[in-house]
C-alpha cells in the first residue's frame, strides 16, 4: 500500500521544494495533501509539457522540483520532456502513474496493431516502460510503502548522472 | 507595427540584472545586444514551453525578476500556460509576445489565427492582472519603464514586423556568446551565476 504521508515525508526526506504536475486518480490524494503543506510548493499545470519545462526552471534557479503526472502526460509531452530536462541534462525526479497496470497480461504482448487496440488493455500501460526504455530514462516501480526508498535512490542517481530519473507508481496512493 | 530593433534595443537600454529567456527568432537578435551572464537561450530546447521555464525560475527567483522574450507561434503552442503562470502569482515575471504572425525561422508561414489572435486579451482573461499590447514604437518606449516595474504576472505583446532569422543553433561559430555552448551547459552555467549573485 502507498500511502501520502509516507510519500510526503520521502518527498522532504530528499529536500523537494516544489512539486510541479497534473493529477489522476491514484495521484489525486497526494495532490490534494500537497495544496496545504507548509514545506512543498505545488504548481498544477494546464498539460504535462509544462511540468517538465516549469522544473527545469526551478532548478535552474536553485530549487529542488520534483513532477507527478500520469503516463498518458509522459505521452503527450515528449517533446517537453525531451528538450528540456533531457537536453538541459537536470536532475529530477518524475513520478509517473501506472494508469492500465491491472490490465496488463502476462506475459506483456508484443506491440501489434491488434494487440494496441484490444478492449481489455489499456494501451498507454502496454506502452509506458517500452517508451521509458527507448528514451533512455532511467525507472523504477512502487507499489507499497516499503518500496519508498527507491525514490531517494532515483534522486540520487539524478544527481550523479545529471539526468531526469523515473519512478513509476503502480497502485493508488491513498 | 514596431522593427524587432524597436523592440528590442530599448529593452536592452534599460535591463539591469534582470533574468532573460529568449527564444527562437528573438534569439540571436537579444544575443547581439545583450552579453549578460544572466541571458538564457531557449534555443535547441522545446518549441512552445520558453514562458514554462521562465516561470519556474521566477518561482525559485522570487527576488529577482525574470523577463520571458517568446514569439508568438510559440505561445500559441502553450497557451494554457497562461493559466498556470497566472495562478502561481509570480509576481516577477514579464512575458513579452513578438507578434509578427509568422513562424519566422521557418520561412514567415503564418501562424494559426494570424492577426486575429489577441494575447493581451487572452493574458487577462486567464487571470494576469497586467497585460498590454502596442503595435507603435514611440508608445511603447514611453511606457516600457513602467512595464519593466510593474507588479505582475504581466503580458506585453509588441505588433512586430516580419523578420527574416532563421533557426538559432547552437555552434561554436555563432556570434552570440550565449549560443557557443551546449543547451546543457548553458542551463548549468545559469543556475552557477545566480547561486554565485546570491553568495556576493
Amino acid at each position: 500500500m502507498l500511502t501520502t504521508r509516507r510519500v510526503l515525508e520521502t518527498f522532504k526526506q530528499i529536500g523537494i521544494t516544489h512539486v510541479v504536475g497534473l493529477p489522476d486518480n491514484s495521484t489525486a490524494a497526494l495532490f490534494h495533501e500537497l495544496a496545504d503543506d507548509p514545506d512543498i510548493y505545488l504548481i498544477t499545470v494546464t498539460r504535462e509539457g509544462e511540468a517538465f519545462a516549469t522544473a527545469a526552471g526551478l532548478w535552474i534557479g536553485g530549487a529542488r522540483p520534483l513532477v507527478v503526472i500520469q503516463n498518458t502526460g509522459l505521452l503527450e509531452s515528449g517533446d517537453a520532456l525531451r528538450g528540456t530536462l533531457m537536453r538541459m541534462r537536470i536532475p529530477v525526479v518524475c513520478l509517473v502513474s501506472y494508469r492500465g497496470y491491472k490490465t496488463l497480461p502476462n506475459p506483456m504482448p508484443p506491440l501489434t496493431p491488434d494487440e494496441l487496440s484490444r478492449r481489455d488493455v489499456d494501451s498507454v500501460a502496454v506502452l509506458l516502460e517500452p517508451t521509458l526504455r527507448a528514451w533512455a530514462l532511467p525507472y523504477d516501480i512502487i507499489t507499497d510503502n516499503a518500496e519508498l526508498e527507491k525514490i531517494i535512490n532515483a534522486q540520487q542517481r539524478a544527481i550523479a548522472n545529471h539526468f531526469p530519473n523515473f519512478i513509476v507508481i503502480a497502485e493508488t496512493i491513498r | 507595427m514596431l522593427t524587432q530593433a524597436q523592440f528590442l534595443e530599448p529593452l536592452a537600454r534599460r535591463r539591469t540584472d534582470q533574468i532573460v529567456v529568449s527564444t527562437m527568432s528573438l534569439v540571436r537578435a537579444w544575443g547581439r545586444l545583450s552579453k549578460h551572464e544572466f541571458d538564457f537561450a531557449f534555443a535547441d530546447s522545446a518549441m512552445g514551453h520558453a514562458q514554462s521555464l521562465a516561470l519556474g525560475i521566477a518561482l525559485a527567483q522570487p527576488q529577482r525578476r525574470v523577463i520571458c522574450l517568446n514569439g508568438d507561434g510559440s505561445m500559441l503552442m502553450s497557451l494554457g500556460a497562461l493559466v498556470t503562470i497566472a495562478q502561481c502569482r509570480a509576481r516577477n515575471l514579464l512575458v513579452f509576445v513578438a507578434q509578427n504572425n509568422t513562424y519566422e525561422v521557418t520561412g514567415n508561414q503564418n501562424i494559426p489565427g494570424a492577426g486575429a489572435v489577441e494575447f493581451h486579451h487572452v493574458a487577462r482573461a486567464c487571470g494576469f492582472p497586467e497585460a498590454f499590447h502596442f503595435a507603435d514604437a514611440r508608445e511603447y518606449e514611453t511606457h516600457l519603464d513602467e512595464l519593466l516595474h510593474l507588479q505582475g504576472p504581466v503580458l506585453v505583446s509588441v505588433r512586430l514586423e516580419p523578420g527574416a532569422e532563421p533557426p538559432p543553433n547552437r555552434r561554436q561559430t555563432e556570434d552570440t556568446p550565449y549560443l557557443r555552448g551546449s543547451l546543457a551547459e548553458s542551463a548549468h552555467r545559469l543556475r552557477e551565476a545566480l547561486h554565485r549573485d546570491e553568495s556576493n
